[in-house]
């Protein structure tokens, strides 16, 4: 995945032709999806600090972004700077309706689109999906089903100090591709 | 073996740090400490499940769905060990029979209502039954039903007849004399007052009707039937025919052929067509007989569309025949036609009395 701030003139040609092939037939929405499915949930989690509410959320930017892509106008901006803005709108909403004193999300468009957190956290969500089959089954379930180490050896049929290692494994792989990634 | 203790290290922490989500990060060794901050942001690692469900969801069907229905489906995913789509789908389409059935519960209850259902689809059943028995045969008793078959066979056109005809606007009747042939279409009408010289290419007169019609031969072009002998005459009527009427046929009646006569089906003749047509009565006395039958009518459908000169041609007795008669007679055809034209036609109308 590419920064925000990196994306040459090639690959912003590409996304707008990727934009224009969609609102022509939304059946093509699946490569935009694909690109910025994680910096949106990434934005989103920063802000609600829950895996469930940040998927409700993820779900609601980008059927608003299907629905409203015929609208969308193209202004050299990346798209992802777009959904972001739709994100930020969703999150206010969101929090206005639970009538919470939170601090609502006042970024502009611009500045969403570079928040060096959200690309982050979006790499490494990103990252994941790349580890080794046993290291990525882990992490998914330590991490997104909260099972314990012993759950976890026995759907492996392994030992519980052969899990702490794969998870050991994974967080460091993890780490040095993220050294790697940002130099 | 370090490396084992730092597994252990880290995994402690990141026990404390699920259970505890709002606590200060523990203290661990400087080692850890990079992998504690990456195993923190995976706490809200997306599940790559949803991840495809809303992919498919945005390319399959357009509409958006209710944000809430995640979280009703990772409830189920957390309660389950089961992908999360899987658990979706079984949750809508339990099987009766099939794998996890027994994951259901058993009610008394269900059971007693689903069997009184049963019970009362087929009382309800049985009821109608007998109900429709019942009816019928109360119908019976009373003779009002019936069937009634109606048809208007077609006859051979070898018998056609006309409607009649008229003459050429003379002051007398028709004189005595025999009728020239009879001819689809006519071509020289009969004369009989002579006002002009003969013709260079003579030929025959002639009436429009049946050409199968055979008549008596005379000298004298006229009415058979006339006795007015001295003064020629081919009648008061008119349109080239011989007699009163209308037309280039004999008689007193139009659009040629014989006077009083009236076409039969075929050849050109179109068969009339009942357009209303309401039932007849049963008589009591066939009714109390249970009697049964066809009666067949002859009458001759007019161009009004009315049926005339009603005859029983094969009687079924019993009051039977004038029901018929009497319920024909108040039928309307659409009428039979010849060239495009209303014509009175002769048919024969069958008239079934059954009892169900």
């Amino acid at each position: 995945m590419k920064a925000l701030d990196s994306l040459n003139v090639e690959d912003r040609n590409e996304e707008r032709l990727q934009v224009e092939a969609a609102r022509q037939d939304p059946a093509r929405f699946a490569e935009l999806y694909e690109n910025n499915f994680e910096r949106v949930y990434a934005y989103v989690a920063r802000r609600v600090h829950d895996r469930q509410e940040a998927q409700d959320l993820t779900s609601e930017v980008f059927h608003e972004a299907l629905a409203g892509l015929p609208r969308f106008e193209w202004r050299g901006m990346p798209f992802v700077a777009w959904l972001l803005g739709i994100a930020s709108n969703v999150v206010s909403d969101r929090w206005q309706s639970k009538a919470q004193q939170k601090e609502v999300a006042t970024e502009g468009v611009e500045e969403v689109g570079v928040e060096d957190g959200i690309e982050k956290r979006a790499m490494l969500y990103q990252l994941v999906d790349a580890l080794p089959a046993d290291q990525r089954q882990v992490i998914l379930w330590r991490f997104v089903e909260q099972k314990s180490l012993r759950e976890i050896a026995a759907k492996l049929e392994r030992s519980e100090g052969a899990i702490k290692q794969l998870q050991l494994r994974a967080l460091q792989n993890l780490r040095e591709q993220m050294r790697s990634s940002h130099g | 073996m370090a490396s084992i203790s730092l597994a252990d290290q880290l995994d402690d922490a990141i026990e404390m740090m699920i259970a505890e989500p709002d606590s200060a990060p523990p203290k661990v060794d400087l080692k850890i400490g990079e992998l504690l901050g990456i195993a923190a942001e995976l706490r809200l690692l997306p599940d790559p499940a949803f991840r495809a469900a809303l992919r498919a969801e945005l390319l399959g069907q357009n509409n958006p769905a209710p944000a809430a229905v995640y979280s009703d489906l990772r409830i189920a995913t957390a309660e389950a060990e089961v992908p999360w789509r899987e658990q979706r789908d079984g949750a809508i389409l339990p099987t009766l029979s099939g794998e996890g059935y027994g994951n259901y519960p058993f009610h008394l209850g269900n059971i007693a209502i689903s069997m009184a259902i049963h019970a009362a689809v087929i009382a309800v059943i049985a009821v109608a039954g007998w109900w429709m028995e019942d009816t019928s045969r109360a119908h019976r008793d009373s003779g009002g039903i019936f069937v009634m078959k109606i048809s208007v066979p077609p006859l051979p056109a070898d018998a056609r007849k006309g409607g009649g005809g008229g003459g050429g606007n003379n002051a007398t009747p028709a004189s005595k004399g025999a009728l020239p042939r009879f001819a689809n279409e006519q071509l020289t009408p009969p004369t009989i007052v002579v006002r002009s010289e003969p013709p260079k290419l003579a030929v025959d007169p002639t009436l429009v009707g049946p050409p199968e019609l055979t008549m008596p031969t005379m000298s004298q072009i006229g009415d058979p039937l006339s006795k007015i002998l001295s003064v020629p005459s081919t009648g008061y009527g008119s349109g080239g025919g011989i007699g009163d009427g209308r037309g280039a046929g004999f008689g007193t009646g139009s659009s040629g052929g014989m006077s009083g006569g009236a076409y039969r089906v075929g050849g050109g003749v179109s068969a009339p067509r009942a357009i209303y047509d309401p039932d007849p009565e049963y008589s009591d006395e066939a009714r109390q007989a249970k009697f049964q039958g066809t009666v067949v009518l002859w009458a001759v459908v007019g161009v009004d569309g009315r049926a005339r000169g009603i005859r029983v041609a094969r009687s079924l007795g019993m009051g039977l025949d004038e029901k018929a008669v009497a319920a024909v007679g108040g039928w309307k055809f659409e009428p039979g036609r010849k060239g495009g034209v209303p014509v009175p036609v002769q048919v024969t109308i069958e008239v079934s009395f059954r009892l169900l």
